[in-house]
Parts: structure tokens; sequence; C-alpha cells
């Protein structure tokens, strides 16, 4: 082993002592947890202490990190005060994350520690973002994105990787392998004998250091963070180090070598660190004995801070789920908001689809930290349905950046974008393949404001199309799925019908404050419609009266609004009075102008394009017969989707959809 | 001279109670941080339980009662 002495006393002292601060966290989280005052699942960095340690030493105060649920190594070497890492566990609102966190959900922006994910591998996403945000600014900043041997092997790590290296980003990539991945053995979850080993198949560098050694660590490491700092992209660092007891605390250890586990516990960096820094005469028994006093004092102190700070407020329940509160459909929220509708002086005929060009063109121009990622989207192609045509040869390829095939990467650097202050746009072709990234959309867009206290962010807007009786698309291409980005608090839901909502809400989107999902139809994409010039905003969580009527409501939104305004004119014909309510937005749900329409006509129909059961019009009907039970005429209809995937077939996908016909036939016999 | 009270851990995500499987001390018996003190039995595995503190133990529950996470099962003494 190469003396400690290489890398400089005070880096050497400096690094013994962080790891013996990491050490008396880990042990006075472990002593709660067995006394039985602390109750939660911990997950121990015993082992790992000096690769955090060693990495926290070559950063500078402006890095960013992004690491898993094994955390305390990696929170306490970024500078995050322990008194508040412990506060946080406590679960109080001196928390570096205001208690709502948690011990898996630690984070803390003022120290550069941006994201704790639960959720196995899915950092590396977020942590592309961070690096795309300091290469697009400019500002130097590196960012080290810490996951297990076991994290690896998961999608998100291998898109993630993938896209690192292609835009070289400068980020580090810490592959911390304790040879378990919970009960299961690095041998017996990966045929390969090296993680490093598979950079050279992403076309980056990769390397392989002892993590039990600082020496190897800071030598492996400076160089990695080097090239990220010096934009030659990024790196694939596994540091071993073994784990030093079972997944968790309390967790069993019969999976392990038992032989092997008691020469790592002997062999433990802590020990032999301590021990090379005495023989190497860099350090006195006295100064040792001084740094590890003063962490378990350290450790002692935030203990009784943690213990004694107070508890989180009960009206903390609805905070921090957006940036306003009253946005919420329940609890002190009224859900809707009363703007009025711009009305832009000078309009212009033009297609829904060419209504969302020009307002990204709008964005991309007036405000320099918005800019679209996703598969396709650059010139010539200009998209799929040529929805961003002409804004790379305008714009530029760094502010409309064409994707891999890789939905969690294009997501996730979203998120890690915004998580520094950009308005990231990304597209996701259709719907369907949202599927394939809703751990980066629900899990970490809609959840990290609430998680991280309302210290992070996410301002993006996710660009989706919803596809559906336009023919010839089938089963998954062609899906709506509001309700599931609904169901998801945190996320606000948008579904325009007309070209001027297309753009005045998309504009809204990209500059509200959270995650905004904008669901936009197919078959509203040729429409045309008089759009307003420049930048103007269509409030968010306002629905529009498109007719006014007192028989009955017909609400909808996206191109479900084709239908029921079909069938308000037919009605017109029998001499029946349909008001027309186009929804707009779904979160925040604009509940008030439903129920003020419904308490004029008595009567509801709401129709939209996704499977009625548990679909969104569930929703709405209920909370239309709680408020106005006693003032309907009837039972309050819903219009949906048949309960079958899209069929390929015409006429059994027209039978599918919900249309007109169906509209009309309960409207009649409501009124019958 | 403070009262440290030692509770029924929760273990694992699934835990709802332990069964303490064996006493390493005797009541009245001095104990040093990291000590093996005493075993709980879970559904899952056996948990060997570790003294938090240093000081003089009191043992308010005999081994072989089973009993819901963050019942008091010690008093340390420090
Ligand atoms: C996507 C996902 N799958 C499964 C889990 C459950 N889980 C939590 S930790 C873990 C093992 C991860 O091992 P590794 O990446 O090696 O990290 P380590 O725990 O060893 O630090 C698993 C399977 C999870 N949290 N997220």
């Amino acid at each position: 082993m190469t003396q400690l002495a290489s890398i400089g006393r005070s880096a050497a002292i400096g690094i013994y002592e962080t790891m013996v601060r990491i050490a008396a966290c880990d042990q006075g989280i472990q002593k709660g947890l067995a006394a039985g005052e602390l109750q939660f699942q911990y997950y121990p960095a015993g082992g790992q202490e000096a690769i955090a340690a060693t990495i926290g030493a070559l950063l500078d105060e402006g890095d960013r990190s992004v690491t898993t649920y094994r955390v305390i190594h990696d929170i306490v070497a970024k500078g995050t005060p322990v008194s508040e890492i412990f506060a946080e566990m406590y679960g109080k609102a001196t928390g570096c994350s205001k208690g709502k966190g948690g011990p898996m959900h630690l984070s803390d922006p003022k120290s550069g520690l941006m994201v704790t994910t639960g959720i196995v591998g899915a950092g590396a996403p977020i942590a592309n973002g961070l690096g795309l945000a300091a290469q697009l600014k400019g500002t130097g900043k590196v960012t080290v994105c810490s996951f297990g041997d076991g994290a690896a092997n998961i999608g998100a790590v291998h898109e993630a990787l993938n896209m690192a290296a292609l835009w070289k980003l400068p980020v580090v990539f810490v592959c911390q392998n304790n040879l378990y991945a919970e009960y299961t053995s690095f041998k017996e979850s990966t045929s390969s004998s090296s993680i490093a080993d598979r950079a050279q198949g992403y076309g980056m560098a990769g390397e392989e250091c002892d993590g039990c050694d600082p020496v190897s660590v800071y030598e492996a490491a400076g160089r990695a963070i080097d090239r990220a700092r010096t934009g030659h992209g990024p790196t694939l660092l596994e540091c071993i180090a073994p784990r030093l007891q079972g997944h968790a605390f309390g967790s069993e250890q019969t999976h392990m070598d038992q032989a092997q586990l008691e020469r790592d516990i002997e062999n433990a960096p802590l020990v032999t660190v301590r021990k090379r820094l005495l023989e190497e005469g860099l350090a006195s028994e006295e100064q040792l004995a001084v740094i590890e006093k003063t962490a378990a004092e350290e450790v002692a102190a935030a203990q009784a801070f943690a213990a004694k700070s107070v508890d989180l407020d009960s009206s903390e329940l609805y905070t921090e789920i957006f940036a306003d509160d009253s946005l919420l459909p329940e609890g002190p929220g009224s859900g809707g908001v009363r703007i009025e509708d711009p009305k832009p002086s000078n309009t212009t005929k033009m297609m829904f689809g060419e209504a969302v060009n020009n307002a990204l063109d709008t964005a991309l121009a007036s405000d320099p930290s918005v800019f679209l990622l996703g598969e396709d989207i650059m010139d010539p192609a200009g998209g799929i349905v040529k929805a961003t045509y002409g804004l790379s040869t305008k714009h530029g390829l760094d502010r409309v950046r064409g994707t891999p095939i890789s939905e969690q990467a294009i997501v996730g650097a979203a998120i890690g974008a915004s998580l520094e202050g950009m308005k990231p746009v990304a597209e996701i072709m259709v719907c369907d393949f949202a599927m394939v990234c809703m751990d980066q959309i629900a899990n970490h867009a809609a959840k990290l404001r609430y998680m991280s206290g309302g210290r992070t962010s996410v301002p993006i807007t996710i660009r989706m199309m919803s596809a559906g009786n336009v023919g010839s698309f089938g089963a998954q291409h062609s899906q709506s799925l509001e309700s599931w980005f609904a169901h998801t608090p945190g996320l606000k839901v948008v579904a325009p019908s007309t070209a001027f909502d297309a753009k005045g809400l998309l504009l809204s989107c990209i500059q509200d404050p959270d995650p905004c999902i904008s669901l936009e139809a197919m078959r509203c994409f040729f429409v045309p419609g008089d759009v307003g010039e420049g930048d103007y905003r269509v409030p968010i969580g306002k629905a529009a009266v498109r007719q006014s009527g007192t028989d009955v409501t017909l609400i909808s939104y996206s191109w479900g609004m084709q239908e029921i305004q079909a069938a308000a004119q037919t009605l017109a014909g029998e001499g029946v009075s349909a008001e027309v309510i186009d929804l707009r937005t779904i979160v925040p749900l604009d509940l008030e102008a439903v129920l003020s329409s419904v308490r004029k006509t008595g009567r509801a129909i709401v129709v939209h394009p996704a499977v009625e059961f548990c679909g969104f019009g569930a929703e709405l009907s209920s909370k239309i017969h709680e408020n106005l039970f006693a003032e309907l005429k009837a039972p309050v209809a819903r219009l949906g989707a048949r309960y079958t995937p899209i069929p390929f077939n015409q006429t059994l996908e027209n039978l599918h959809f919900p249309n007109a016909a169906g509209v009309l036939e309960k409207a009649r016999s409501m009124l019958a | 001279m403070a009262k440290m009270t030692l509770k029924i851990p929760k273990g694992a995500v699934s835990m709802q109670e332990g069964t303490i499987v064996e006493w390493l001390v005797a009541d009245g018996d001095k104990v040093s941080v990291g000590q093996h003190i005493y075993d709980i039995e879970t559904e899952k595995s056996t948990i060997e339980i570790e003294s938090p503190f240093e000081g003089t133990i009191k043992i308010l529950v005999p081994a072989g009662e089973t009993l819901a996470v963050g019942h008091p099962v010690a008093e340390i003494y420090t």
C-alpha cells in the first residue's frame, strides 16, 4: 500500500477525521435503534467511510452529490451539519429536509447533496441533469453520483451512463461496491467480475480502486474529478469496500461469509487508516484521541438537539406539495385559480401542433434557462409530428437536444437540471412510453419538493402525445394516462383541446414552479385555431366554459371536447341547451367551474378518452355528488373508454373510445 | 446519574414484536458500550443487541417474553 503521506499529512488527517465523524454518526444512530428510541430502516455505512471521506476532501464547496439510502457517509462528507442530519432522522422540523424526507431521503442543497433516493439506481439520471446544467451554464461544478454494485444492474444506471458519455457530462459515477446487494452477493448478481470494466462499453473512462484505502481513492477519484472539471467527461469509478454488517440495522447476516466478515471487520478502514497514520508518524495518539472525542461530542450534541427539537406542526402535511398550497385538490386547497384568461391583441390562425412549436420557440427565445430534450426532436426531423421543427436550427443543438432512446435518462436529466434552476422541457413522444420512466416522474419529479421540505423543487415540463381514436396505432401507442399522473401528488396535468390553449398552457407549464405534464392529443394536433402572438399564459387550473346552457353540463378535456361539442350541437337541434365545459387542466382541478355549472343545470356527463373504470371521471363524478347531491336531477353520468386494451381493428377501436353518439345517448336518457 | 431506557427495537421492516431469547447479563451488572447484552428473536431472525450505554443495568422483562416493538425491556443507569 502506498504511504498515506503521499497525499499530504493534512489531507490524510482530514480524511481520517471525516471517517471518524461518519462512524460516530453511524454508531450513534444504531445506538438509538438498538435502544428502541429510533424506529426506522437504517442502512449502515460501516466499511465505506474512506470512499466518502476521500471524495469529500477532493470536491469543492459548490460541487454536487447524488446518493442513495445508504447515505450517512456521503452526507457527512459533503458537509451537512450533523445536527441537521440527526434532526432529519428524528423527523423534526430542524432536519435538513424539515423532517419530511427522513433517513432514506436526506438532502441538503446548502451542502450540495441534492438528492438521496430510496429507489435503487434512480439517482444516476438525475446526476446527469445536474452535470448538464453545469455544462450549459459553464459553472465548472462537478457532480458525484454514488450507488451500489446492485444498482449497477438496473436500467436507469445504464441509460444514464450512456447519456453521460455521449454528452461528456461532468459527472463522476461512483459505484461503491460493498460486495452485497441486500441479501445477494456480487457474484450471485453479476456475471462480469468488474463494474469499472463496463466503462469501455459506454465510451467513458473507467477505473477500479480500493475503497478501503484513502490513497487509492484519492488518486483515482482525483483523476476522475479533474477529468470532469476540465471538460473531459464522466468516469465510472468502482470503489471496492466490503460491507461490515447486514444490509440494514437488525438484518440477518447468514448470507455473508462469516470468516471473511470477521477478517473484514478486523481490517476495517477505520482501524487500518488510524494505524497507518500512527506508523507513518503523521499523527500522534493524542491528536487522534482528540479527533475521536470531538466527533463523539458532536454526535451527542446532535442527538440532544434532535431529541429536543419541536415536532412538525400538523399543518405541514399539506405544504410543499406544490409551490402554492392553495392549488391542492383537497385540504387547504381550493384547486382552481381565478385568474382572467389572457387576451392577446394579435392572433394568427395556426394548427394545434404549430401552436406547440410556437410556444416552445417563444420560451426558448425569451428565457435562456429553457431548453428542450427528447428523442428525434432536432432538425431535420424536428420531432415525429414536427412539434419541434426548426427549433434546433434556430436555437442550437445545446438547447434543443436530441437524445438516445432513454426515457429515464431524459426525465432524470430534466429533473437534475431543474434542481439548478433551469426550465427543461422534456418530450416523451407518446404517453404510453411514460410508463418506462414513471419512476423518474412519480417517485422523483413529483416528490422532491415534499421530500426536501421545500428546499428543492422541480420546475420541469414533460410533453407527451396522447394518441387514440386516430386509427392504426393499437394498444401501445394510443393511451391516455392522465389518471396515473393525477393520482400522484405533486404533478400538475394539463390537457388542452384548442390551439390557443396548447400554446398558452404550455408557456404556463414551462414557467411554472412545479413539474407539469402536458398531454397533447394527436386528434387535436391538426385542428386550427386563433393563436395569440408572443408570450401569453393560460392559467393552469382554470376551466373554460365553451358554451352556456341550462339543461345539462357536458364536461371533458383534450380530444374529448370534440365529441361533447358535437353532441351539444345535436342536442341544440333537439331543443336541449347544453353547457359545455373544457377542464383544460386536471390538476389543479377547477372544481368550482364544474359545480357552478351543475348547480344551474342539475345534470352532468363527464367524458374522457381514458378508460372509464377507475378513470378521472369517477373522481369528478364523486366530487359532484358529494357537493350537489340534493340539487341533482339525475345521477352524474360518465363516459370513458371501454375496459379493453386499445384494439387495432377500426371497428373495435370505434367501440372502445367514447364518442358523440354515446354522449347523446346518456344525455337523452338523463333528460327523458 | 441518568436513566436510559432500552426498548424492543424495530429490526426489520415487517417486525411488529420480538421475543427476548436470552439475557447475557444479570440484573445489576455493569455493562459497557458495545457489550452484547441480550438477543431478540423475530419471525425472521435473531438480533444480537449490544448495549448502547455504559452503566448499571436493571432488567425489566425476563427472557421468554414476547413484546411489541417499543416496549421497555431494561434501564441503564449511567
Ligand atoms: C428499484 C428498487 N428495487 C429494489 C429495492 C429494494 N432494495 C433496497 S436496497 C437493495 C440492494 C441494493 O444494493 P446495492 O445497489 O449494491 O447497494 P447497497 O445497499 O449494497 O449499498 C434493494 C434490492 C429498491 N429500493 N429499489
